[in-house]
């Protein structure tokens, strides 16, 4: 029995701390390989290479902690992209951002919705909002690019702020602004509790239905945020925008430790996965690896960060 | 055919053995070990020590699919049918007839089936999907369904629980008709009209011990109650003077509670100071009752006061706000979060009180549960520890802590020592009696009528959905038994 309990204990350690461990072994492994790895320049460059789908994944993290699951985020990411470009025609690009952040988080409410009161299987849902708002995209921008010419607007995407991207100092807050939120409020607490066992926090006497519905609101206000770097970094947005952005936050927050069936995880650990992920394909693209190639490897990633916590609950 | 059988753990060294041919009947209380006994027979759980043997041979069996495959089938209180596919496709399920080219052959087991039906005089529906059946007509279906996998050996499980009077009559019918076809059957049930009906022997179980083993004509009702209940029922319990006083105004009241299909009118008061036991049957709507009065599932009549002032609960959110509490009958799917640390347990109900400015303060949270770590005497290696490695009666605890800590008026507790070991059993019963000495109203629920008469002033009998008797403390447990028994005459 005791044995038992030991193994358990250190298979949740390993998945705890592991992705970390894998982390610095490949950042040693790369500075020694090649030399610039660990330079400034570099850290920063892949820092802003992850700031994007890091923004996103934040949400992401929140929904699956949640047991819930969002697939509409890449769709989303682009119909925020492209009002927030399109609107600026109209409006200062400040407010254009407030309505932008306003319709993501709406768009959450939504799925939440449809996941909480509905009981429509989330990725269900989420695949039916996902469907749906990539047609709002196409109906927006009529099908073509948009594009917008705003020194100011850029600063958010290409910015600097002294040495360090723009992008990357939002990243940073928000990683430090929502793990604050889910270790240290109610809505964080709950939002655990409640994707650990939702029956038991309603006869807990928690109003259990609304914060399952906010995991799903902050998922859709970050894949906004996310679609607002997007459009500020590129200055142009095209339907298409932001396809499969969804399966990289998902595979970051599962790579970071988070776990599938909810109940535990970490916004700190998801922007590991994310650089993870980052640096891999930098790797790969450094030794020639063809993307076809690295989509079949990260698959193979996913699996085996998923399949090593399922089947360790399993053995529980 | 001979079963002997001698286990250990929550069994004492059991010795059983079944004729051919023999319905068997296999009685005692809720926790007397019934369902222990058939989970070690057929491999659902290992035993200890000791030996099954089975048409004369050894046998050790696995799990229950390797006992399927040996002839003892198991028929268990909820039924196990796919409910999506039809009769026959559930009868035939793994034993699916085929045509030399490997499709199934639906002409053969529409043949088969017809056969077998017939030689038991049954007439179900053949095409239709197990959904639409009636909850006897399931288990005709689940009883067939052994048949085709040539089961000799028919543990049943309380069938009669959820059937009619007259479905049990065609039951009894097809028992006789199986036993006539060389067919034993264990036959488990509280019901001891039925055991007097159709059992040829009679085995009592009572606290993991096997008391007797009896031929039913050589025994009556009194000597069988008597032997589940036991002799010796004063214990070193003392007993408190009643904390009910009868001037005192009811802190919870409740009219004509009604939900389908458990729950048929109840009324009752429950008084500060006073542990209110409710016991009853499997069935008889405990569980259904306590849900109700906590708002966890929605009132179709009658009404719930609380200090004279009607209230309605949309969610438990507005039980909790009018001071009740529930810890609920099944704490691993209801109460805990198994991957969370016990101090995130303790402080869900309440976790407002634990933040400032929106904040959560851990340090709060932390002495708040080292106090009940404390005072519940929580076996634990400390506040972080994750609830998943507690001990039954120590997850227990960890609920009971959960709600004490919101200081409820009414205290609701469904089945609070089920699978939990006799020293936290006695260390709960204490909590209770310490808590209705604070003035709480306790409502202790629970299917054990020798720890309701223990703990409770005052004890309440539910049968079928409605209150069948009140006692006063005091009361013998075989009183009980007999108002609880009575239903079956």
């Amino acid at each position: 029995m005791n044995k038992k309990i030991n193994f358990n204990a250190q298979a949740y350690s390993i998945k705890k701390n592991g992705i970390l461990f894998i982390f610095i072994l490949l950042c040693v492994l790369l500075s020694i390989i090649t030399p610039g790895f660990l330079s400034w320049a570099n850290i920063l460059n892949i820092l802003r290479q992850s700031s994007i789908i890091g923004i996103m994944a934040i949400g992401t993290t929140f929904v699956i902690i949640g047991a819930g699951f969002d697939i509409s985020v890449g769709s989303l990411l682009a119909l925020s992209a492209a009002m927030c470009v399109g609107l600026q025609h109209h409006m200062h690009w400040s407010l254009a951002i407030l309505l932008v952040l306003t319709v993501g988080a709406l768009v959450g409410l939504l799925n939440g919705f449809l996941s909480a009161k509905i009981h429509i299987p989330a990725i269900i849902a989420t695949l039916g909002t996902m469907t749906i708002v990539r047609g709002l995209v196409y109906l927006y921008t009529g099908g073509y690019p948009l594009y917008v010419d705003s020194p100011s607007f850029a600063f958010i995407g290409k910015g600097y702020l002294g040495p360090i991207p723009f992008p990357v100092i939002l990243l940073i807050i928000m990683v430090v602004f929502w793990q604050f939120i889910l270790v240290k409020t109610r809505f964080g607490r709950y939002a655990c509790a409640l994707g650990g066992n939702k029956e038991a926090v309603r006869l807990s006497g928690v109003k259990v239905d609304y914060y399952h519905i906010l995991t799903f609101v902050v998922g859709g206000l970050m894949a906004s945020m996310a679609g607002v770097v997007y459009a500020s970094r590129l200055l142009s947005v095209t339907p298409l925008a932001g396809q499969g952005y969804e399966l990289d936050a998902i595979a970051s927050t599962v790579i970071g430790g988070t776990s599938v069936a909810g109940g535990e995880g970490s916004v700190v650990r998801t922007l590991v996965g994310v650089l993870l992920l980052t640096i891999i394909a930098n790797v790969f693209n450094l030794l020639g690896v063809h993307i076809y190639v690295q989509y079949v490897i990260k698959g193979a990633i996913i699996l085996s960060a998923v399949g090593f916590d399922t089947y360790s609950k399993f053995r529980e | 055919m001979n079963k002997s059988f001698p286990g250990v753990k929550a069994l004492d060294s059991i010795d059983l053995d079944i004729y051919k041919d023999e319905v068997h009947a296999l009685v005692g209380e809720n926790g007397a070990g019934k369902s222990t006994l058939i989970k070690l027979l057929v491999g659902a759980y290992k035993k200890d020590s000791g030996g099954i043997y089975f048409n004369k041979q050894k046998a050790e069996f696995n799990s229950p699919v390797q006992a399927f495959q040996n002839g003892i089938s198991v028929i268990y209180q909820e039924n196990s049918l796919i409910p999506q596919l039809t009769v026959i496709q559930n009868i035939f399920l793994g034993m699916e007839r085929f045509t030399p080219l490997g499709l199934i052959d639906e002409t053969k087991i529409y043949q088969e089936y017809l056969d077998i039906s017939k030689k038991l005089g049954f007439e179900l529906p053949p095409h239709e999907e197990a959904r639409n059946l009636g909850v006897a007509e399931q288990k005709l279906v689940e009883i067939l369904k052994a048949l085709i996998h040539k089961a000799n050996f028919i543990i049943m499980d309380e069938p009669t629980a959820s059937l009619s009077k007259n479905e049990i009559e065609h039951l009894f019918r097809i028992i006789s008709e199986l036993k006539s076809n060389h067919v034993s059957i264990l036959y488990i049930t509280h019901i001891l009209g039925e055991v007097f009906r159709i059992a040829d022997r009679i085995t009592v179980l009572r606290d993991g011990k096997k008391i007797k083993t009896v031929f039913t004509k050589e025994v009556n009702r009194d000597e069988v109650i008597t032997m589940m209940v036991g002799e010796s029922l004063k214990d070193t319990y003392t007993p408190q003077p009643t904390g009910t006083k009868k001037s005192q105004r009811p802190v919870l009241k409740v009219e004509n509670l009604r939900r389908k299909p458990r729950v048929n009118g109840v009324s009752f008061e429950a008084f500060p100071g006073e542990v209110l036991g409710i016991t009853g049957l499997t069935g008889a709507g405990k569980t259904e009752l306590s849900r109700l009065i906590f708002g966890a599932d929605k009132l179709e009549g009658g009404q719930i006061l609380i200090k004279d002032k009607s209230v309605r609960f949309h969610s438990p959110v507005d039980a909790v706000k009018n001071g009740i509490s529930l810890v609920p009958e099944d704490r691993k799917k209801d109460a805990l979060i198994l991957m969370l640390e016990l101090y995130k347990n303790i402080t869900l109900p309440t976790l407002a009180q634990f933040s400032d400015k929106g904040v959560l303060s851990s340090g709060k949270e932390f002495d708040m549960t080292r106090q009940f770590i404390k005072k519940l005497d929580i076996k634990t290696s400390g506040v972080n520890q994750v609830v998943r490695y507690l001990s039954g009666g120590n997850q227990q605890k960890v609920v009971i802590s959960k709600w004490l800590q919101t200081e409820p008026k009414i205290l609701i507790m469904d089945e609070p020592t089920r699978g939990i070991d006799v020293k936290a059993k006695v260390e709960i019963h204490n909590i209770v009696r310490k808590l209705a000495k604070a003035g709480v109203c306790v409502i202790f629920v629970s299917s054990e009528v020798s720890e309701v008469v223990k703990v409770s002033d005052r004890i309440l009998v539910l049968s079928q959905g409605k209150i069948s008797g009140e006692f006063k403390r005091g009361v013998s447990q075989e009183e009980i038994m007999r108002i609880i028994l009575k239903e079956d005459k």
